[in-house]
């Protein structure tokens, strides 16, 4: 494949993914029902995560192999070693990556049991509505 | 009118961030090679020849994480413990309500299917997070593929089927915080063992190092252990796969449960 079609891709790749987070960020910040918000937070987690492992991406050359940071030679001579780091993608971005994912899957989880207890006493997921009713309760309050 | 706004905002925030990757802001795109620092984990991982800086396993990015940069795995683990104990704790008197449920579950073939499949997941899941110093792979991935297997349970054979079979909420919950406190102690084990016995050890220390000969076993047999790492692969697969279980069991619960539970007292929160 041409080099240049490679970069091309690669740069457009990049440009969709600064889309992918305005996207999610208005989800986020724009739209009323929790849930929504819940799913962009999440569209915007992947992102970001797909983003730092495009980061350790290596351009591949003719002749260049590359390979899984994994060494598969249990018993390896330095020149095993050389090859493996000549042919290897970054292993860094991908051990941050593999925690983040975990994380982040908790922290949905957090934020499903947080949003279930508002939709069950609010009677509504809508940020616009919970914020009106808790005004008419304090005026009452207040009366 | 204030979506207009927002919206052109987000476009001219793109088109920043568009031109400044194309002059250059992240550097030459696609990078033509790793970074220093990715090629000294690579060289350092596995290379014998440099033991007293090896982490005793041939996958690197399982070195890096449990190992190079062991201490902010450990904080990540407490933000996991976190927020799980916080999902939690907002059902917590869920948990001391014994539910009386008796369902079917789905129909016979949905149950057959999902029992091979059940075992399948827990193979795949067992194998990932223990040949995670070999293979890509490793505790917090086979954790969140296992909790996946009680979560089809759950759904095809209904609430009952943990009950029968005595796996509680208690259970479960100890299981989690047994497996989180055993992988505290294995950070800092070679510490206390280098203190018992009056030679000098390091927290998160794997293999021997230049000032400290205290070593965790390198192999087991003829097959690469990769010293500590592999205990903290097994404790974290404990830990993530019962700590999401747990947060399955309760948002699985019936919906008068949780609606008496989210509804408060008479005054409200």
């Amino acid at each position: 494949m041409d080099i240049e079609l490679i970069k091309f891709m690669f740069m457009l790749t990049v440009i969709s993914l600064y889309f992918n987070v305005a996207i999610s960020l208005y989800g986020v910040v724009a739209k009323a029902n929790l849930v929504k918000k819940l799913i962009a937070l999440t569209i915007f987690q992947d992102t970001v995560n797909m983003f730092t492992i495009l980061v350790g991406y290596k351009l591949w050359r003719p002749g260049l192999i590359l390979q899984p940071p994994v060494l598969t030679d249990l018993s390896p001579t330095s020149e095993t070693i050389k090859e493996f780091v000549e042919r290897s993608v970054d292993p860094l971005p991908q051990a941050f990556v593999l925690t983040a994912i975990v994380i982040g899957l908790a922290v949905t989880l957090f934020l499903t049991t947080i949003v279930l207890h508002v939709s069950y006493h609010f009677k509504t997921v809508n940020v616009d509505e919970i914020s009106k009713s808790k005004r008419v309760y304090i005026h009452e309050e207040a009366v | 009118m204030r979506d207009i706004v927002f919206m052109s905002l987000l476009v001219v925030i793109i088109l920043a961030l568009t031109y400044l990757t194309y002059s250059g802001g992240l550097g030459d795109l696609p990078p033509q090679d790793i970074r220093v620092i990715a090629r000294n984990y690579l060289n350092l991982t596995y290379n014998q020849e440099i033991s007293w800086l090896w982490a005793a396993s041939p996958e690197a990015v399982t070195a890096i994480v449990w190992d190079y940069r062991g201490l902010d795995t450990l904080f990540e683990t407490v933000v996991f413990y976190g927020a799980i104990l916080a999902a939690l704790t907002l059902f917590r008197s869920i948990s001391k309500i014994p539910e009386f449920v008796s369902s079917a579950g789905l129909s016979l073939i949905v149950k057959r299917v999902t029992a091979i499949v059940t075992l399948a997941i827990l193979t795949v899941a067992a194998s990932t997070a223990l040949h995670g110093h070999l293979t890509p792979g490793g505790g917090f991935q086979g954790g969140a593929i296992a909790s996946v297997a009680p979560l089809l349970l759950l759904v095809v054979f209904g609430k009952q089927f943990f009950i029968e079979r005595k796996i509680t909420y208690s259970k479960l919950l100890s299981l989690r915080n047994i497996s989180l406190v055993l992988l505290g102690l294995n950070s800092v084990a070679l510490v206390i063992l280098g203190f018992l016995i009056g030679v000098g050890g390091f927290v998160f220390q794997n293999q021997a190092k230049a000032v400290s000969v205290l070593s965790y076993p390198s192999y087991l047999l003829d097959v690469p252990l990769g010293g500590s790492l592999f205990f903290f692969n097994l404790f974290e697969f404990l830990a993530v796969a019962s700590g999401f279980t747990l947060v399955f069991t309760i948002l699985l619960s019936r919906d008068d449960t949780l609606r008496k539970e989210l509804e408060g007292e008479e005054l409200g929160y």
